[in-house]
């Protein structure tokens, strides 16, 4: 069923075009309407798409729109056409609905830069791109959307970019994406290459079709995997760089150079997302693989855990909030990745509305703060910005997992779920039990930081920051707080779009597992004792680490955290630092292709180029100048000289009966024995009398010579002959001979 | 005309030879009067083969106008020049393959000459070479080309008296009139202001 | 004699000229030189138009001499300008038009 899916995508982008040509000269007013229109647009045409239209269609694969062809090449044909399904649609509402609300508080945040425009401008083409993204019909059309967002991420993180920080950091966070957009690349081309088409739907039904096959997608190919194994796993390397997980997750807390807003829209609520979309996307592809789904897991509960653990010993807010990022993406990954392709996009959902919220709140902090992220000089905020705090409060307890908040909901069925997969088979079904254990430390991690975290900024009755910066604490403005709530109420009340009916046995209860059942299949089946088993120690976990926090850091900086600090002290520096991974990869990997590329540079640049390409016809065009101020020289002799010389050589070539250097022009037709040449230069009659002699290589005698350019000649026995035809002329006594080898049978 | 006779050959023979020695003699000496001399006796050979082709009138001009007008100008001129030789000869490599390169086309062009048909040479009229006889053509069939040569001997005589012109006096005025520029500009320097004075004009004496 | 004893006699009166306009330093042997491959030139016509009976050649034969004495007469006259400037005549010095 068609729908007028292109003005989603579109709305934003005209946005986009329009600011980066006329923003500079209108006011502010304007500029937000343009832009925020251009978004509520956009999220109108999305809601009327999911609630009216998309219920009738859903059956039928979706809302569909083809705007053209783009590629017609061969065999591949690939159309730049839309597809709302609930998947790409519940995305479209959240990149919408939470885009808009990051408009508004933008307009409050980055109220006093100069580059206001700019700012809204980039944010449209995001979101346009974003909207390409999640709404492609194919894998080229998803990449083009992929692609963008890597551009606009680098251009909203080195927004500020007199800065070299900020200019670095967009880089690392550009080229960390490219290096993963190659495995995206390599999967979609080992897919085009099996199946011939990269059509989401044919995709889907190629692989459903394929299941327990062992051909195609499943024909074995290197180290005894199937093709769908190296295409699953180099279409998720694609999503490590941009879903931030290991081993290309260094950008995301650069990143948070940034304004904040780009942080809390791109790096919190859409552009990380998109790697889990993809694999959700292509889950039809992963359940043939369950060794990639393993990887996929694993990856996503090792980066869920690894993150949590850097995020204890951050001083930064921004940077808290970013390894929470990293972190709650990987449990994003581990519920795909255990085939429980629901609980992957209904957390993907609820962490969209808490973590921008959690990110948005950053803003505010840091608002009142006068502009400094640093943790260490907070505390006792709650009084002073309370409508910060209370936001705060209720995305954190989202985050933690505490009960009836949406984290809870959708962290839960992702640990459940974990345990209770049937997906990778009875030998290793431990896989799944392991990644659950990683995510149920990962959870109680979680909740440590972010604990941590609320008490050094908010709990407390002191703050320990200079005077100066105390006096300046103050609320957010309307506009900011306005957004801000609306994110605390998604991520209080976003929960119950999943519930657990299945526990009551009442499954239609869970919303959004209904409306995805068309694209990504039933909801997992989860025995009733495991899910509620797992209900309680991930509350026990959420309200363990709470307390934990609570004991370190309630109120401040308390004894026992201390105590640990001087007790550890360099553990803890290694973990503040990272675990020094940056450094790591710099030693290895970006030395050595520094200098590839220095050499690279030497070689080609200055020798190829510069001596060879440049200096090459430089010296030619040199020395034909050279010849030719040497022909004028004035020197009337040697004008006379040459004059001879070159009459010599015009008489040399003119006489020359035939000029045999590029080719010899004998035609010979071998007919059985007999052989016919002919020596005619060309169909032209000669304007000379010539002398032809023909020696065929016989028995040595050439025949006598003739005026005849044509022979014809009997060999006596079959085998190699060469055929030599001398002409003369008279006149002149020049000769030129010809030969041709031919052949006798 | 029938097989060529001793005496036209031993004429030809000898005529040729003479004429072949004096050329060589003329580009191989140093001195330029000699060569000049050696010349005119080429001339004279070569108008004694113009005269044994039949071709009178062309062999009177050869003497009157070649060797008569023609070298008698270059000897005034060699006499106005300064004779100094340091080295007669250029070996320079370029110019010697050009020698090298006209010594090749002239094997050729013998070797197309040699291989040409050995027909008689016509018979000719009895008139042929007279003045009255290449006067008619000249004046009938070449008469606009035999005008134009006036005009061009017309042009090479202006043309060689304006080269070779002397440009004393007009060196001297320009220098004349730069000095009482130079006079000028000192006398207001000197003296802003003040009438001019009275100058003699040329050309009162 | 036969036509292809005088054109080979031409050829070579004008390979001579050739060789001493191009080994001679002298200005003036060069344009000697010079006079020596119009004759040669000369020849040939003569020679031509005896066997072909035609006294085209005579006139060409006329016109060249005329053209000979032109470009002698200017030639000459560029000489003598040459030297006053240069005091020489010697034709490896004269390679610049100015000075």
């Amino acid at each position: 069923m068609t729908f007028n899916l292109r003005l989603i995508p579109l709305l934003p982008f005209l946005g986009a075009a329009i600011l980066m040509l006329f923003g500079r000269k209108w006011k502010r007013d304007t500029v937000l309407l343009v832009a925020a229109g251009a978004i509520a647009g956009s999220c109108l045409v999305a809601f009327d798409a999911f609630f009216t239209a998309l219920p009738q269609a859903a059956a039928a694969g979706g809302l569909h729109d083809v705007v053209g062809t783009w590629i017609a090449a061969g065999s591949l044909k690939i159309d730049l056409a839309f597809r709302l399904d609930a998947l790409s649609g519940l995305l479209c509402l959240i990149i919408t609905f939470i885009g808009f609300l990051i408009h508004l508080y933008s307009s409050g945040y980055m109220e006093h830069d100069p580059d206001y425009p700019r700012f809204f401008a980039y944010l449209n083409l995001f979101c346009g791109s974003m909207l390409v993204l999640v709404l492609g019909d194919s894998l080229p059309i998803m990449f083009i959307g992929w692609e963008g967002v890597g551009l606009c991420s680098y251009l909203l993180i080195g927004f500020w970019y007199t800065s070299n920080a900020n200019a670095d950091a967009g880089k690392k966070a550009f080229i960390t994406n490219r290096i993963g957009d190659l495995g995206f690349l390599i999967g979609m081309f080992l897919l085009y290459h099996t199946t011939g088409t990269l059509n989401f739907r044919e995709l889907t039904a190629t692989a459903t079709a394929a299941v327990g096959g062992s051909s195609g997608l499943m024909a074995l190919s290197w180290l005894g995997a199937p093709v769908a194994f190296w295409a699953a796993l180099f279409l998720f390397i694609g999503a490590t760089g941009k879903s931030a997980q290991i081993p290309l997750y260094v950008w995301l807390p650069d990143a948070m150079a940034g304004p904040t807003p780009v942080s809390a829209l791109i790096h919190a609520a859409t552009m990380v997302t998109a790697g889990v979309y993809m694999v959700a996307r292509m889950h039809a592809l992963y359940l043939l693989t369950p060794g990639a789904m393993a990887i996929v897991a694993g990856v996503g509960a090792l980066t869920a855990l690894f993150a949590a653990i850097i995020g204890f010993a951050q001083n930064d807010f921004k940077k808290v909030l970013a390894y929470s990022t990293i972190s709650q993406l990987g449990f994003m990954f581990a519920g795909v990745g255990t085939a429980n392709f629901d609980a992957g996009v209904f957390h993907l959902f609820t962490h969209a509305f808490f973590k921008a919220g959690l990110f948005l709140c950053a803003g505010s902090v840091m608002h009142a703060m006068g502009g400094s992220g640093d943790i260490t000089i907070m505390g006792g905020l709650r009084k002073k910005i309370p409508w910060t705090h209370g936001v705060f409060l209720v995305c954190w307890l989202a985050i933690c997992g505490v009960p009836f908040f949406s984290g809870f909901f959708s962290k839960d069925s992702i640990i459940g779920g974990a345990f209770a997969t049937e997906v990778f088979g009875q030998d290793v079904a431990w896989v799944g039990k392991a990644v659950g254990v990683v995510l149920m430390l990962a959870a109680f991690g979680t909740a440590f930081y972010m604990s941590r975290l609320y008490f050094l900024v908010f709990s407390g009755s002191e703050t320990r920051a200079s005077d100066e910066i105390k006096h300046h604490i103050h609320e957010s403005p309307g506009s900011m707080v306005g957004p801000l709530v609306v994110l605390a109420i998604g991520a209080a009340l976003g929960g119950f779009i999943g519930l657990p009916g299945g526990l009551f046995d009442h499954p239609e209860w869970n919303l959004l597992a209904d409306r995805l059942t068309p694209v990504l299949g039933p909801e997992m089946e989860i025995a009733h004792t495991t899910e509620i088993g797992f209900m309680v120690a991930s509350v026990v976990l959420a309200l363990g680490g709470i307390g934990l926090a609570y004991l370190f850091y309630g109120g401040g900086y308390r004894e026992p955290a201390r105590k640990f600090a001087a007790a550890a002290p360099r553990f803890v520096q290694l973990v503040r630092d990272k675990f020094r991974i940056d450094e790591l990869y710099d030693r290895t990997i970006i030395r050595f292709v520094k200098w590839l590329a220095n050499q690279i540079f030497f070689f080609v640049d200055r020798i190829l180029i510069d001596k060879v390409m440049v200096g090459l016809p430089a010296a030619i065009v040199d020395g034909f100048g050279r010849f030719a101020r040497w022909c004028q020289g004035g020197d009337v002799q040697r004008y006379m000289a040459v004059f001879a010389i070159g009459a010599a050589v015009i008489l040399y070539f003119a006489t020359q009966p035939m000029h045999t250097f590029f080719s010899s022009p004998l035609k010979v037709t071998v007919s059985g024995l007999a052989v016919d040449v002919d020596a005619h230069r060309s169909s032209k009659p000669a304007d000379r009398e010539l002398d032809y002699s023909f020696e065929f290589d016989d028995d040595g005698k050439p025949a006598p010579p003739g005026t005849a350019p044509v022979a014809h000649h009997v060999y006596a026995k079959p085998g190699t002959y060469t055929v030599r035809v001398e002409v003369t002329d008279p006149n002149w006594g020049t000769s030129s001979t010809l030969k041709q080898k031919v052949e006798v049978r | 005309m029938a097989d060529p006779t001793l005496g036209d050959q031993l004429i030809f023979w000898l005529l040729a030879s003479l004429t072949t020695f004096f050329a060589i003699f003329t580009i191989t000496r140093k001195n330029p009067v000699t060569a000049v001399m050696s010349l005119v006796a080429t001339f004279f050979c070569l108008a004694g083969i113009y005269a044994s082709l039949s071709a009178h009138f062309l062999a009177a001009l050869q003497v009157l106008v070649y060797a008569g007008a023609i070298m008698v100008l270059f000897i005034f001129v060699i006499m106005i020049l300064n004779r100094e030789e340091v080295a007669p000869f250029s070996w320079r490599p370029l110019r010697v393959a050009g020698v090298l390169a006209g010594g090749y086309l002239l094997l050729k062009l013998i070797g197309l000459a040699l291989g040409l048909p050995r027909g008689a040479p016509s018979v000719l009229p009895d008139d042929f070479g007279t003045v009255a006889a290449i006067g008619d053509v000249l004046f009938r069939d070449f008469l606009y080309p035999f005008e134009s040569i006036s005009v061009l001997l017309l042009v090479a005589i202006v043309g060689g008296v304006v080269v070779s012109r002397s440009h004393q006096k007009e060196v001297a005025a320009v220098e004349a009139a730069a000095y009482r520029h130079q006079i000028h500009e000192m006398a207001e320097h000197d003296y802003p202001g003040a009438p001019e004075a009275p100058t003699t004009p040329e050309g009162h004496h | 004699m036969p036509t292809f004893y005088y054109l080979i006699l031409s050829f070579v009166l004008f390979l001579i000229g050739t060789a001493g306009v191009l080994l001679r330093r002298n200005a003036l042997i060069a344009l000697m030189g010079i006079e020596l491959q119009l004759n040669g030139g000369n020849l040939a016509m003569l020679a031509f138009s005896r066997e072909l009976g035609d006294l085209k050649g005579h006139v060409f034969a006329f016109f060249i001499i005329a053209l000979a004495a032109a470009e002698a007469a200017v030639g000459l006259a560029i000489l003598v300008a040459l030297f006053r400037g240069r005091q020489t005549v010697n034709l490896d010095e004269a390679t610049l038009m100015k000075r």
